[in-house]
């Protein structure tokens, strides 16, 4: 098996993208944007209609699909894929326009800035706008599907829970009737899924772990499917024939590859990933990068 | 005795945290008293630190006599804070409210404060040599200098300004917010209580202004003594951040004293003579591919921004001894130790 590709595998990936709502979450730095841009690109590659999202931050999804920004009007990056950014004042003043009612807003700079001062303080609102758009947009029902390249590890906890956090703060009016039914669409394991991404080390492992704990305990969405990006594949060679080689760089690579891959396996057993990517050697862009894993998912 | 000051910064994932300890045990075994203030450290890197306990006490190294470890809770931490700079009965008030705990969390500067106010209180103690900070991973880089004047911004009454209008009201003029046309639609959404809670939380907030802004002051005081590097690896964001210490620099941030590239891979691996034919040979040109993009994106950050590389070699296992992280400065190559405070002369 030299150099042979690491395939997804353990899960169907068809029958992952049959859902509504895919969010993508994982600590800084483990790719969450380019798994992101690679589930899109497979999913337009089946034939769907797809929306992906940058909740947090835009400027890694935009790069995975070859964009210097992404706008918060969902604009097409090629047939069948198209691509948004969360821009708060933007996704508070459709909140409040759509799904709160207000009616036809002449003073929308102070009301955006009074709610946003309110947004920054009080616990869950800030993430329920954020997340009310993701949801909306899986509501409105012009996409196959949306995926939502979603916020870091650390704060998936508070966006998953905002529509509670916030019920629990207003008992009563527009913005809980709104909670409501984003509650009942996150949990419905037809509409929503997620996919945690993580890299086979020992902090990206951990949190995934705590994360796991976290979600089997709130029971806000369908458990996630764990993908574990930038795997290597064994390396096809005894210790024998590292030994003959003698001393240069192709021993030393050989070394390196052989320690990296046991490191890997050791963390990896810890999580048994439904998903594994495999690590791109010398790629340079993250659009190729995106390819490169898009092609992977259809391996199956 | 005058502590020196070294900042760590960098994007996440970058490895940060394991340079901040290796600088720090270097220095230490240098003969530099140093103390390294980590945040979120790996287990294995926090037990190889001798850290047991969350928390901003810092606690000696039990085998390496020079060398000290805090590892930071934001959340304790802004409790501190609170009842540094509110009157009494006010920050009680504070730390039992939820909203604290939200506001304290959402702002990605209210974690890099509250490590910039506890390197200020390590510093001014001058109990060491060397103060090393692993910055937060939230703050991504230059953020980390920003926040002293966003959180005195923040406390100041940016949000309650927001609320109310303009003027800071008086505490009974709170209990009309919801007159203000802007707010009615608010209120009717939220209830009007919830506007009324919020208000009355910022301005007990307020109440810190004076002893935060005075403090915010002295940090950035310290921030422009410090020496400051900038961790990155060949990889697009961590870069995107690193480039930002020389394409966005607000005034406050210093020029970074090093760029500290990680997880680098041998150049010979480029163009490998091959020994033999086989799987080593794919092996090496694989690896030799991917050496070749670190030494491009090196090659390419260095004449953008005319500046220096240092680099520090990829290394398969994971650091959990003071001797690997000792190991992995030894084996780095261009970081100027002197300047960084971590060897003297």
């Amino acid at each position: 098996m030299a150099g042979a590709a690491v395939v997804p595998h353990g899960t169907n990936v068809r029958a992952m993208l049959e859902r509504r709502l895919i969010i993508v979450t994982g600590k800084g730095g483990v790719g969450r944007s380019a798994v992101s841009a690679a589930l899109a690109l497979r999913a337009v590659h089946l034939g769907k209609r797809v929306l992906t999202v940058a909740m947090t931050d835009q400027l890694g999804l935009a790069l995975h699909l070859g964009r210097e920004r992404l706008e918060y009007e969902a604009r097409e990056i090629r047939p069948g894929l198209h691509a948004l950014a969360v821009h708060r004042p933007a996704a508070l003043n459709e909140y409040l326009k759509v799904q709160l009612g207000v009616p036809k807003v002449t003073r929308m700079g102070p009301l955006a800035r009074a709610f946003d001062a309110l947004a920054s303080t009080a616990p869950g609102i800030r993430e329920v706008v954020t997340m009310g758009k993701v949801l909306w947009e899986v509501r409105k029902g012009a996409w196959d599907l949306v995926i939502a390249d979603g916020p870091p590890l650390g704060q998936i906890g508070s966006h998953l829970r905002a529509p509670q956090t916030v019920t629990e703060l207003v008992p009563v009016g527009k913005v809980r009737e709104q909670a409501d039914w984003m509650m009942d669409l996150l949990a419905d394991a037809s509409i929503s899924g997620m996919q945690l991404v993580t890299l086979a080390e020992e902090l990206p492992i951990t949190e995934t772990q705590e994360a796991l704990t976290w979600l089997t305990e709130h029971q806000v969405i369908s458990p996630p499917e764990v993908v574990a990006n930038r795997i290597l594949p064994a390396l096809d060679a005894t210790s024998q024939q590292i030994k003959e080689v003698g001393p240069g760089p192709a021993r030393e690579a050989a070394l390196m590859h052989k320690t990296l891959h046991e490191e890997q396996q050791k963390w990896i057993t810890q999580l048994s990933p439904d998903v594994q990517l495999p690590f791109l050697f010398g790629l340079h862009t993250p659009p190729e990068v995106a390819a490169r894993l898009a092609d992977v998912w259809g391996e199956e | 005795m005058t502590s020196k000051v070294l900042l760590v910064t960098g994007g996440g994932g970058v490895g940060k945290t394991t340079l901040s300890a290796a600088l720090a045990v270097t220095a230490a075994r240098a003969g530099v008293r140093t103390l390294v203030v980590t945040i979120d450290p790996a287990r294995r890197l926090a037990t190889a630190l001798g850290l047991k306990n969350l928390g901003s006490e810092p606690s000696p190294h039990k085998d390496e006599p020079n060398l000290w470890a805090a590892m930071l809770d934001a959340s304790a931490s802004w409790k501190a804070i609170a009842h540094r700079h509110a009157p009494a009965d006010v920050a009680d008030r504070l730390v039992d409210n939820p909203f604290f705990e939200a506001a304290t969390q959402h702002f990605p500067a209210s974690q890099s404060y509250a490590s910039a106010e506890e390197m200020a209180n390590y510093v001014e103690a001058r109990a060491w040599d060397l103060v090393v900070v692993d910055t937060p991973p939230s703050a991504g880089g230059i953020e980390f200098f920003s926040a002293p004047a966003e959180m005195r911004d923040l406390v100041g009454g940016r949000l309650l300004r927001w609320l109310t209008g303009g003027a800071i009201p008086g505490r009974r003029a709170l209990f009309t917010l919801t007159a203000r046309p802007a707010l009615r639609i608010a209120g009717a959404a939220l209830g009007s209580d919830l506007l009324e809670r919020v208000a009355e939380f910022l301005m007990d907030m307020r109440s810190m202004y004076d002893g935060l802004a005075r403090r915010a002051v002295q940090i950035e005081q310290h921030f422009r003594e410090s020496r400051t590097v900038v961790v990155t690896t060949a990889d697009p964001a961590p870069l995107r951040e690193a480039a930002r210490f020389y394409r966005d620099l607000p005034e406050m941030v210093p020029d970074p004293d090093a760029v500290v590239f990680n997880r680098v891979l041998p150049v010979d691996w480029h163009n490998p003579k091959p020994p033999s034919d086989g799987p080593l040979v794919e092996n090496l040109a694989r690896w030799g591919a991917e050496a070749h993009r670190q030494t491009e994106v090196r090659k390419e950050f260095a004449a953008l921004w005319k500046t220096e590389i240092a680099t520090v070699p990829w290394r398969p296992k994971t650091p959990t001894t003071l001797d690997d992280l000792a190991a992995l400065i030894t084996a780095a190559e261009g970081l100027p130790l002197e300047r960084l405070g971590v060897v003297t002369q």
